[in-house]
Protein backbone atom coordinates (compact mmCIF):
# COMPACT_ATOMS: atom_id res chain seq x y z
CA UNK A 1 0.00 0.00 0.00
CA UNK A 2 1.60 3.27 -1.10
CA UNK A 3 1.39 6.69 0.53
CA UNK A 4 -1.47 7.98 -1.65
CA UNK A 5 -3.70 5.00 -0.85
CA UNK A 6 -2.88 5.28 2.84
CA UNK A 7 -3.65 9.02 2.84
CA UNK A 8 -6.88 8.31 0.94
CA UNK A 9 -7.88 5.70 3.54
CA UNK A 10 -7.21 8.16 6.40
CA UNK A 11 -9.15 10.95 4.64
CA UNK A 12 -12.06 8.60 3.89
CA UNK A 13 -12.23 7.37 7.49
CA UNK A 14 -12.12 10.96 8.77
CA UNK A 15 -14.87 11.97 6.30
CA UNK A 16 -17.15 9.12 7.42
CA UNK A 17 -16.49 9.87 11.11
CA UNK A 18 -17.25 13.59 10.75
CA UNK A 19 -20.38 12.77 8.68
CA UNK A 20 -21.45 10.45 11.52
CA UNK A 21 -20.99 13.44 13.82
CA UNK A 22 -23.71 15.25 11.84
CA UNK A 23 -26.10 12.36 12.41
CA UNK A 24 -25.29 11.86 16.08
CA UNK A 25 -25.04 15.47 17.31
CA UNK A 26 -28.31 16.77 18.71
CA UNK A 27 -27.49 20.46 18.41
CA UNK A 28 -27.82 21.87 14.89
CA UNK A 29 -24.85 24.19 15.34
CA UNK A 30 -22.48 21.28 15.96
CA UNK A 31 -24.12 19.33 13.11
CA UNK A 32 -23.39 22.29 10.76
CA UNK A 33 -19.78 22.44 11.97
CA UNK A 34 -19.34 18.69 11.43
CA UNK A 35 -20.87 19.09 7.95
CA UNK A 36 -18.32 21.83 7.13
CA UNK A 37 -15.48 19.59 8.30
CA UNK A 38 -16.82 16.74 6.12
CA UNK A 39 -16.96 18.98 3.06
CA UNK A 40 -13.43 20.29 3.70
CA UNK A 41 -12.17 16.68 3.95
CA UNK A 42 -14.00 15.77 0.72
CA UNK A 43 -12.41 18.79 -1.00
CA UNK A 44 -9.02 17.73 0.38
CA UNK A 45 -9.46 14.36 -1.34
CA UNK A 46 -9.38 16.28 -4.64
CA UNK A 47 -5.99 17.78 -3.77
CA UNK A 48 -4.71 14.28 -3.08
CA UNK A 49 -5.28 13.58 -6.77
CA UNK A 50 -3.80 16.95 -7.81
CA UNK A 51 -7.15 18.49 -8.84
CA UNK A 52 -6.73 21.82 -7.08
CA UNK A 53 -9.25 23.81 -9.12
CA UNK A 54 -12.21 21.72 -7.93
CA UNK A 55 -10.82 21.95 -4.36
CA UNK A 56 -10.86 25.76 -4.65
CA UNK A 57 -14.40 25.74 -6.09
CA UNK A 58 -15.76 23.49 -3.31
CA UNK A 59 -13.99 25.44 -0.55
CA UNK A 60 -14.93 28.90 -1.86
CA UNK A 61 -18.50 28.27 -3.00
CA UNK A 62 -19.73 25.31 -0.99
CA UNK A 63 -17.91 25.65 2.33
CA UNK A 64 -17.08 29.37 2.24
CA UNK A 65 -20.45 30.65 1.08
CA UNK A 66 -23.21 28.07 1.57
CA UNK A 67 -21.53 26.31 4.54
CA UNK A 68 -20.88 29.57 6.37
CA UNK A 69 -24.51 30.67 5.84
CA UNK A 70 -25.70 27.28 7.12
CA UNK A 71 -23.54 27.58 10.26
CA UNK A 72 -24.86 31.12 10.82
CA UNK A 73 -28.45 29.91 10.27
CA UNK A 74 -27.94 26.98 12.66
CA UNK A 75 -26.49 29.35 15.28
CA UNK A 76 -29.36 31.84 14.87
CA UNK A 77 -32.21 29.33 14.72
CA UNK A 78 -30.70 27.03 17.29
CA UNK A 79 -32.79 23.94 17.80
CA UNK A 80 -31.75 21.04 19.96
CA UNK A 81 -33.30 17.62 19.62
CA UNK A 82 -34.25 15.91 22.84
CA UNK A 83 -33.97 12.53 21.15
CA UNK A 84 -32.80 11.74 17.63
CA UNK A 85 -36.00 10.38 16.05
CA UNK A 86 -34.46 7.64 13.89
CA UNK A 87 -36.23 4.33 13.85
CA UNK A 88 -33.43 1.90 14.66
CA UNK A 89 -35.02 -0.62 12.28
CA UNK A 90 -34.02 1.62 9.36
CA UNK A 91 -30.34 1.23 10.22
CA UNK A 92 -30.32 -2.55 9.60
CA UNK A 93 -31.37 -2.55 5.88
CA UNK A 94 -29.08 0.43 5.29
CA UNK A 95 -26.10 -1.43 6.73
CA UNK A 96 -26.95 -4.51 4.61
CA UNK A 97 -27.26 -2.43 1.42
CA UNK A 98 -24.03 -0.60 2.23
CA UNK A 99 -22.19 -3.88 2.89
CA UNK A 100 -23.38 -5.39 -0.42
CA UNK A 101 -22.42 -2.27 -2.40
CA UNK A 102 -19.06 -1.94 -0.63
CA UNK A 103 -18.22 -5.62 -1.27
CA UNK A 104 -19.22 -5.35 -4.95
CA UNK A 105 -17.16 -2.20 -5.44
CA UNK A 106 -14.17 -3.71 -3.67
CA UNK A 107 -14.28 -6.81 -5.89
CA UNK A 108 -15.04 -5.15 -9.23
CA UNK A 109 -13.14 -1.86 -8.86
CA UNK A 110 -9.52 -2.78 -8.20
CA UNK A 111 -8.30 0.07 -10.40
CA UNK A 112 -5.97 2.85 -9.36
CA UNK A 113 -7.06 6.40 -10.03
CA UNK A 114 -4.41 7.87 -12.28
CA UNK A 115 -5.33 11.46 -12.89
CA UNK A 116 -4.25 12.90 -16.22
CA UNK A 117 -5.07 16.36 -14.96
CA UNK A 118 -2.87 19.17 -16.18
CA UNK A 119 -4.23 22.66 -15.41
CA UNK A 120 -2.18 24.23 -18.20
CA UNK A 121 -4.02 22.07 -20.75
CA UNK A 122 -7.36 21.56 -19.02
CA UNK A 123 -8.32 25.14 -18.14
CA UNK A 124 -7.84 26.58 -21.66
CA UNK A 125 -9.68 23.54 -23.04
CA UNK A 126 -12.49 24.04 -20.53
CA UNK A 127 -12.75 27.77 -21.23
CA UNK A 128 -12.76 27.30 -25.01
CA UNK A 129 -15.43 24.58 -24.88
CA UNK A 130 -17.52 25.64 -21.90
CA UNK A 131 -17.09 29.44 -21.60
CA UNK A 132 -20.75 30.06 -22.43
CA UNK A 133 -21.78 27.47 -19.83
CA UNK A 134 -19.59 29.09 -17.15
CA UNK A 135 -20.98 32.56 -17.92
CA UNK A 136 -24.52 31.15 -17.88
CA UNK A 137 -24.00 29.43 -14.51
CA UNK A 138 -22.47 32.53 -12.89
CA UNK A 139 -25.36 34.65 -14.26
CA UNK A 140 -27.85 32.08 -12.96
CA UNK A 141 -26.28 32.20 -9.49
CA UNK A 142 -26.42 36.00 -9.49
CA UNK A 143 -30.08 35.98 -10.58
CA UNK A 144 -30.94 33.46 -7.83
CA UNK A 145 -29.13 35.57 -5.20
CA UNK A 146 -30.81 38.83 -6.30
CA UNK A 147 -34.22 37.10 -6.47
CA UNK A 148 -33.73 35.62 -2.98
CA UNK A 149 -32.79 38.99 -1.49
CA UNK A 150 -35.70 40.75 -3.24
CA UNK A 151 -38.17 38.04 -2.15
CA UNK A 152 -37.05 38.16 1.49
CA UNK A 153 -37.20 41.99 1.53
CA UNK A 154 -40.68 41.97 -0.06
CA UNK A 155 -41.95 39.39 2.46
CA UNK A 156 -40.65 41.47 5.36
CA UNK B 1 -8.52 -0.17 -4.91
CA UNK B 2 -8.47 3.66 -4.82
CA UNK B 3 -11.64 3.79 -6.93
CA UNK B 4 -13.34 1.42 -4.48
CA UNK B 5 -12.25 3.50 -1.46
CA UNK B 6 -13.55 6.75 -3.02
CA UNK B 7 -16.89 5.24 -4.10
CA UNK B 8 -17.45 3.37 -0.80
CA UNK B 9 -16.79 6.60 1.13
CA UNK B 10 -19.18 8.42 -1.18
CA UNK B 11 -21.93 5.85 -0.55
CA UNK B 12 -21.30 5.92 3.22
CA UNK B 13 -21.60 9.72 3.34
CA UNK B 14 -24.75 9.50 1.17
CA UNK B 15 -26.34 6.95 3.53
CA UNK B 16 -25.49 9.12 6.55
CA UNK B 17 -27.07 12.06 4.70
CA UNK B 18 -30.23 9.99 4.07
CA UNK B 19 -30.42 8.97 7.74
CA UNK B 20 -29.97 12.59 8.82
CA UNK B 21 -32.70 13.70 6.39
CA UNK B 22 -35.25 11.14 7.57
CA UNK B 23 -34.46 11.92 11.21
CA UNK B 24 -34.67 15.70 10.78
CA UNK B 25 -37.47 17.51 12.54
CA UNK B 26 -36.43 21.00 11.50
CA UNK B 27 -35.46 22.60 8.22
CA UNK B 28 -31.91 23.57 9.23
CA UNK B 29 -31.00 19.92 9.83
CA UNK B 30 -32.63 19.05 6.50
CA UNK B 31 -30.40 21.66 4.84
CA UNK B 32 -27.34 20.16 6.51
CA UNK B 33 -28.38 16.67 5.32
CA UNK B 34 -28.75 17.92 1.73
CA UNK B 35 -25.29 19.50 1.85
CA UNK B 36 -23.87 16.16 3.03
CA UNK B 37 -25.57 14.41 0.09
CA UNK B 38 -24.08 16.92 -2.37
CA UNK B 39 -20.70 16.30 -0.71
CA UNK B 40 -21.01 12.60 -1.51
CA UNK B 41 -21.82 13.52 -5.13
CA UNK B 42 -18.60 15.57 -5.32
CA UNK B 43 -16.67 12.58 -4.03
CA UNK B 44 -18.25 10.28 -6.63
CA UNK B 45 -17.01 12.59 -9.40
CA UNK B 46 -13.31 11.93 -8.69
CA UNK B 47 -13.01 8.70 -10.80
CA UNK B 48 -14.28 10.65 -13.82
CA UNK B 49 -10.99 12.59 -13.83
CA UNK B 50 -8.98 9.40 -14.33
CA UNK B 51 -9.88 9.19 -18.03
CA UNK B 52 -7.38 11.55 -19.75
CA UNK B 53 -9.63 12.47 -22.69
CA UNK B 54 -12.57 13.00 -20.35
CA UNK B 55 -10.84 15.42 -17.91
CA UNK B 56 -12.30 18.63 -19.40
CA UNK B 57 -15.81 17.12 -19.44
CA UNK B 58 -15.35 15.90 -15.85
CA UNK B 59 -14.30 19.40 -14.80
CA UNK B 60 -17.37 20.84 -16.57
CA UNK B 61 -19.60 18.30 -14.76
CA UNK B 62 -17.98 19.28 -11.44
CA UNK B 63 -18.55 23.00 -12.12
CA UNK B 64 -22.20 22.40 -13.11
CA UNK B 65 -22.78 20.25 -10.01
CA UNK B 66 -21.21 22.81 -7.66
CA UNK B 67 -23.14 25.77 -9.11
CA UNK B 68 -26.54 24.05 -9.41
CA UNK B 69 -26.35 22.52 -5.93
CA UNK B 70 -25.35 25.90 -4.49
CA UNK B 71 -28.35 27.46 -6.25
CA UNK B 72 -30.70 24.82 -4.83
CA UNK B 73 -29.33 25.29 -1.31
CA UNK B 74 -29.61 29.07 -1.66
CA UNK B 75 -33.31 28.72 -2.50
CA UNK B 76 -33.78 26.42 0.50
CA UNK B 77 -32.01 28.92 2.79
CA UNK B 78 -34.33 31.67 1.52
CA UNK B 79 -37.35 29.44 2.18
CA UNK B 80 -36.13 28.74 5.73
CA UNK B 81 -35.73 32.49 6.44
CA UNK B 82 -39.21 33.27 5.07
CA UNK B 83 -40.80 30.36 6.97
CA UNK B 84 -39.13 31.52 10.18
CA UNK B 85 -40.46 35.04 9.66
CA UNK B 86 -44.00 33.77 9.04
CA UNK B 87 -44.30 31.00 11.61
CA UNK B 88 -41.52 31.95 14.10
CA UNK B 89 -40.25 28.40 13.98
CA UNK B 90 -38.44 26.08 11.58
CA UNK B 91 -39.83 22.84 12.99
CA UNK B 92 -41.42 20.83 10.18
CA UNK B 93 -44.31 19.59 12.35
CA UNK B 94 -45.79 23.10 12.33
CA UNK B 95 -46.11 23.19 8.53
CA UNK B 96 -49.78 22.52 7.86
CA UNK B 97 -50.20 24.05 4.39
CA UNK B 98 -48.74 23.24 0.98
CA UNK B 99 -47.87 19.92 -0.58
CA UNK B 100 -50.19 17.51 -2.33
CA UNK B 101 -53.28 16.03 -0.78
CA UNK B 102 -53.41 12.25 -1.15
Amino acid sequence: MDTTTLALLVLSAASILSASGVLLSRDNLYAALFMSITLILIATTYTLFNIQSVFVLIIFIFVGAIGAVTVALAATLRYELVKIPVEKVWVIPMIIVFAVIAFTLYIYSPHRITIGYNPEILLPSFLSNYLLLAVFLISLSLVIMISAVMYVRRES
Amino acid sequence: METAIVLITSIAVLLIGFLTAISSRDLVRLLIALELMFGSVFLALIPLFSVPDFAAVAFAIAVITIFTSSGELLVLITSIIILDRKTKTVVTDTITIGGDKV
